[in-house]
């Protein structure tokens, strides 16, 4: 082969390379294999029939994300009738509930150490229960290190709300790894309530 | 009540997290980390999270689809508008 200096064929190369990144994304988009690779097929199909309006030398990969989720909204999502949350997010909203706390020194050790007993599978069920906007938005942000800015062109959306669904999303995420390593003892989730023990058939008040 | 520079470490601790602040406020965030144990605690749990998610993918294409999808360009090429 000879060297050559074919914008397409860079095109083509460089488009191609993204596919396994954009097949574990449609897995994390779809929640199954055979929708996922179908989703990657249309993205490539849509990619290369408007091949013309991508400026080489901007962010491809963002926009081949940006091709994929438009198809997975079009496609899929009516599909799969996943309800479109209206999670009525706002940024103030998450901006008052952000009013955080410290978490008590001794529970915060605890959920460290709890967090490195995880495994994999764990993480990948936490996030795969998260619903679809929260999901996409740690995502990309976690897996492809997208920025904000690059999130909310994916996600046509403006960056106020990708921060929110981050926030949101990361927060539960939290939850529910948290519950996850209570399951296995990893981790105690105190102090809500004292242990309930029933003596002698005392009235329990839960 | 949190001390006000916590609440602003607290509050910004994604975005320092994701790299997305100005140098100047991911300098003052960085100084009160080092200086208050409570909060250099979340920061530092949100920031295993995110490495434990980036962890998770391993998938890559099946042939059965990367060779559909060089088909379908080779087809688009061959074919030409």
């Amino acid at each position: 082969m000879t060297q050559h200096a074919d914008p397409a064929a860079d095109f083509e190369v460089e488009a191609l390379s993204y596919m396994d990144q954009l097949y574990a994304a449609a897995l994390r988009m779809t929640r199954n294999a055979a929708d996922a690779e179908d989703l990657v097929q249309e993205t490539y199909a849509k990619a290369f029939a408007a091949r013309d309006k991508f400026t080489m030398g901007t962010n491809l990969k963002a926009w081949l994300y940006r091709i994929q989720t438009n198809a997975f909204i079009n496609s899929y999502r009516k599909k799969q009738r996943e309800p479109k949350r209206s999670d009525a997010e706002s940024v103030e909203d998450w901006q008052l509930a952000a009013a955080a706390e410290h978490t008590s020194s001794g529970l915060a050790s605890a959920e460290d150490h709890a967090l490195d007993s995880l495994g994999d599978d764990e993480i990948r069920r936490a996030l795969s229960e998260l619903s679809e906007d929260f999901r996409m938005a740690v995502y990309l942000s976690d897996v492809e290190g997208f920025a904000y800015k690059e999130i909310a062109e994916i996600m046509d959306t403006p960056v106020g709300t990708v921060m929110s669904r981050l926030h949101r999303g990361r927060k539960l995420l939290r939850e529910k790894l948290r519950d996850y390593a209570a399951e296995r003892g990893l981790y105690e989730k105190t102090p809500v309530k004292p242990k309930q023990e029933k003596k002698d058939g005392g009235v329990c008040d839960a | 009540m949190p001390e006000p520079e916590c609440e602003e470490a607290l509050d910004r601790l994604f975005e320092y997290i994701d790299h997305e602040l100005p140098e100047e406020e991911i300098h003052r965030i960085g100084e009160h980390l080092k200086t208050c144990p409570p909060c250099e605690a979340e920061h530092k749990i949100n920031e295993k999270i995110k490495r434990l998610v980036n962890q998770t993918r391993h998938e890559t294409a099946p042939d059965a689809l990367r060779q559909r999808v060089l088909d379908a360009i080779r087809a688009t090429r061959e074919t030409p508008a």
